[in-house]
C-alpha cells in the first residue's frame, strides 16, 4: 500500500486534474495519492473526478488558500 | 496514514472585514460622482463575490468535456444561460410591444465572430482563464493571471486599432443580417418571439441532456460492468 | 463560540458554493444589472478603454482609430477614466469582489510563477483573448452569456467556435505549457 505526494502548488487549472488522472492510472489498487493543491478550482474539481470514478476522498484544508486531497484508489 | 500537519493558520476575516469596509467608502465616493457609478461598482463586487465563491469558470465549461470527461460546470452554464434567456426575453419583450428598440446584446454575426471567437477560446484555455475567470484570479493572487490581464489589455488596445480594418473587410462584407438589424440577427425577427424563445430553451434542454448523457457514459464505459447504481452527481 | 464555528458562516462564506446556487445567482444578476442599467453584464469593452486611457497618456493617439469614432467609445476614451468610467468600475470590483471571498473565508493566497511556460501562456492567451474579445463584439459574458441571452445570432455562433478554440486550446496546453 503505496502513499504518493503530488505538489500541484502554483499549478493553473486544469493541470492538477490532468497530473491527477495520470498519476491514478499508474497506481495499484490500495495505494493512497495525497495531492497538494492551492488552486480554488482544483478543490473543487479534483474530489469530484474521484468520487465519479468511485475512489475515497478526503479533503483537507492545511493553510490559507491550500488543501490536501486524499484520495485512495480503492477499486 | 502521514498527514502534514496543518500550520497554524492566519486568520483574514480581520482583513475581509477592513476591505469591506473600504468597499463601502468606495460605494458612497462613487455615488457621489454619478449613482450609475456606485451601481456597477456593486454588481462588480457581486459578480466577483459570487464567482468565487461557486468557483464558476466559464473556461472549464467548454474544457472539461474533452479535456477531463466532466460536464458539471457546463451544465451549471447551461442553466445560467436558460434563467438568463427568461429574463432577457421579458424585457425584450416588454420593449418591443411599447414599440421601443429591442435592447440587448445583439451585435454583428459573421466571419469576425467566428474568428474572434476561436481566438478567444484558444487563448482562455492556455492562459487558465476567460474574461471573468482572470478578473476573479486577479483578485485571488494567482501571478499568473496578473501577466494574463496586462496581456489581454495589450490585446484588446490592438484589436481596437484593427477594429476599422475588420469592419471594413469583415464585417461588412461577410455578416448575416435578419432585414432589420445590420450585419446581425435577432433570432424573434426570424423565428417569430415564441419560435425563438422556446426554440432557444428547447436547444438549451437538449444541450443540457446532451451534457449530462455524455459525462455518465464516460464514467461508466471506463468502469465496471455495474450500470445498475450509476449515479450522476451534479 | 467563535464567528468562524458559526454554521452560517460555514456554509455561506467559508465553505465553496455549488455550481448551480453560482449560475442562478449570475444569472439574475446580470438580468438585474441589464434592468437597472440597461445593457446586459459586459466585461472586456472595459480592457480595451484601459489600454486605449494609457497608450493615450504615453502620447498614442487612438482617438484617430476607427474603433474610437463611436460616439460611446469616444466618450469614454476622452471624457472618463478609470475611476470614472462604469464598465471599468464594476471590473475592479470583480477583482475586489473576488478578493473579499477569500479573504473572508480565510482562503487567500498569492500563487507565484512556478515555471517561464505560465507566463508564456498567459502573454500568449491573453493576448489571443483580448483581441478575441474586441472582433468578437465581447467575451465570455458579453458575446456569449449575454448575446445568447439576448436571443441573439452571434451569440450562438460565438458559443460554436469559442468550443472549437478551447479543444485546440487543450491540445496546446497538454502539448506546448504543460507545467
Amino acid at each position: 500500500m503505496a502513499e504518493y505526494r503530488l505538489d500541484c502548488l502554483g499549478e493553473a487549472c486544469p493541470i492538477p486534474l490532468l497530473k491527477t488522472q495520470k498519476k491514478m492510472a499508474e497506481m495499484k489498487v490500495g495505494d493512497i495519492i495525497i495531492v497538494e493543491i492551492d488552486h480554488s478550482c482544483a478543490m473543487k474539481n479534483v474530489p469530484e473526478w474521484a468520487r465519479k470514478e468511485g475512489y475515497n476522498v478526503e479533503i483537507e484544508e492545511v493553510d490559507d488558500g491550500q488543501w490536501e486531497i486524499i484520495i485512495e484508489k480503492n477499486k | 496514514m502521514q498527514k502534514k500537519s496543518a500550520k497554524k493558520k492566519k486568520n483574514q476575516l480581520l482583513a475581509g472585514i477592513i476591505l469591506l469596509v473600504i468597499i463601502f467608502i468606495a460605494g458612497v465616493l462613487f455615488s457621489g460622482k454619478s449613482p450609475m457609478l456606485v451601481v456597477y461598482w456593486m454588481f462588480g463586487i457581486a459578480f466577483g463575490f459570487v464567482l468565487q465563491k461557486s468557483r464558476f469558470c466559464f473556461t472549464a465549461s467548454l474544457r472539461d468535456p474533452l479535456l477531463t470527461g466532466s460536464t458539471s460546470v457546463t451544465r451549471a452554464v447551461i442553466v445560467a444561460f436558460a434563467i438568463a434567456t427568461v429574463g432577457f426575453a421579458a424585457i425584450q419583450y416588454s420593449a418591443h410591444i411599447k414599440g421601443n428598440p429591442i435592447p440587448g446584446y445583439i451585435f454583428p454575426a459573421g466571419l469576425h465572430t467566428v474568428a474572434g471567437a476561436m481566438m478567444f477560446g484558444i487563448g482562455m484555455v492556455i492562459a487558465g482563464g476567460c474574461a471573468s475567470g482572470t478578473l476573479m484570479r486577479v483578485g485571488e493572487g494567482f501571478m499568473q493571471q496578473w501577466i494574463a490581464i496586462v496581456f489581454f489589455v495589450v490585446g484588446s488596445l490592438w484589436g481596437a486599432r484593427d477594429f476599422g480594418w475588420w469592419t471594413e473587410n469583415v464585417i461588412n462584407r461577410f455578416s448575416i443580417s435578419d432585414g432589420i438589424n445590420k450585419n446581425a440577427v435577432h433570432l424573434p425577427n426570424i423565428l417569430g418571439w415564441a419560435g425563438a424563445f422556446f426554440g432557444q430553451l428547447l436547444l438549451l434542454a437538449v444541450l443540457f441532456i446532451a451534457a449530462e448523457w455524455f459525462e455518465y457514459r464516460k464514467f461508466n464505459t471506463s468502469q465496471n460492468s455495474d450500470a445498475q447504481n450509476a449515479s450522476i452527481q451534479i | 463560540m467563535k464567528i468562524t464555528e458559526h454554521p452560517l458562516y460555514k456554509k455561506v462564506i467559508k465553505d465553496a458554493w455549488s455550481y448551480w446556487t453560482g449560475a442562478v445567482l449570475l444569472a439574475v444578476l446580470n438580468i438585474s444589472l441589464f434592468i437597472v442599467s440597461g445593457k446586459p453584464w459586459g466585461i472586456t469593452g472595459a480592457f480595451a478603454n484601459w489600454g486605449a486611457w494609457i497608450y493615450k497618456s504615453l502620447g498614442g493617439h487612438p482617438e484617430t482609430w476607427a474603433y474610437y469614432s463611436n460616439p460611446d467609445h469616444a466618450k469614454a476614451l476622452t471624457e472618463q477614466s478609470f475611476f470614472t468610467n462604469t464598465l471599468s468600475v464594476q471590473n475592479i470590483g470583480i477583482i475586489v469582489g473576488a478578493l473579499l471571498a477569500a479573504l473572508l473565508a480565510s482562503q487567500f493566497k498569492i500563487k507565484k510563477l512556478k515555471s517561464w511556460k505560465q507566463v508564456a501562456a498567459a502573454a500568449i492567451g491573453g493576448l489571443l483573448m483580448g483581441y478575441g474579445a474586441r472582433i468578437a463584439y465581447g467575451c465570455n459574458i458579453g458575446a456569449f452569456f449575454s448575446g445568447i441571452a439576448s436571443m441573439s445570432l452571434a451569440g450562438w455562433l460565438f458559443a460554436i467556435f469559442i468550443f472549437i478554440g478551447a479543444w485546440i486550446g487543450s491540445k496546446l496546453l497538454v502539448k506546448v505549457f504543460m507545467t
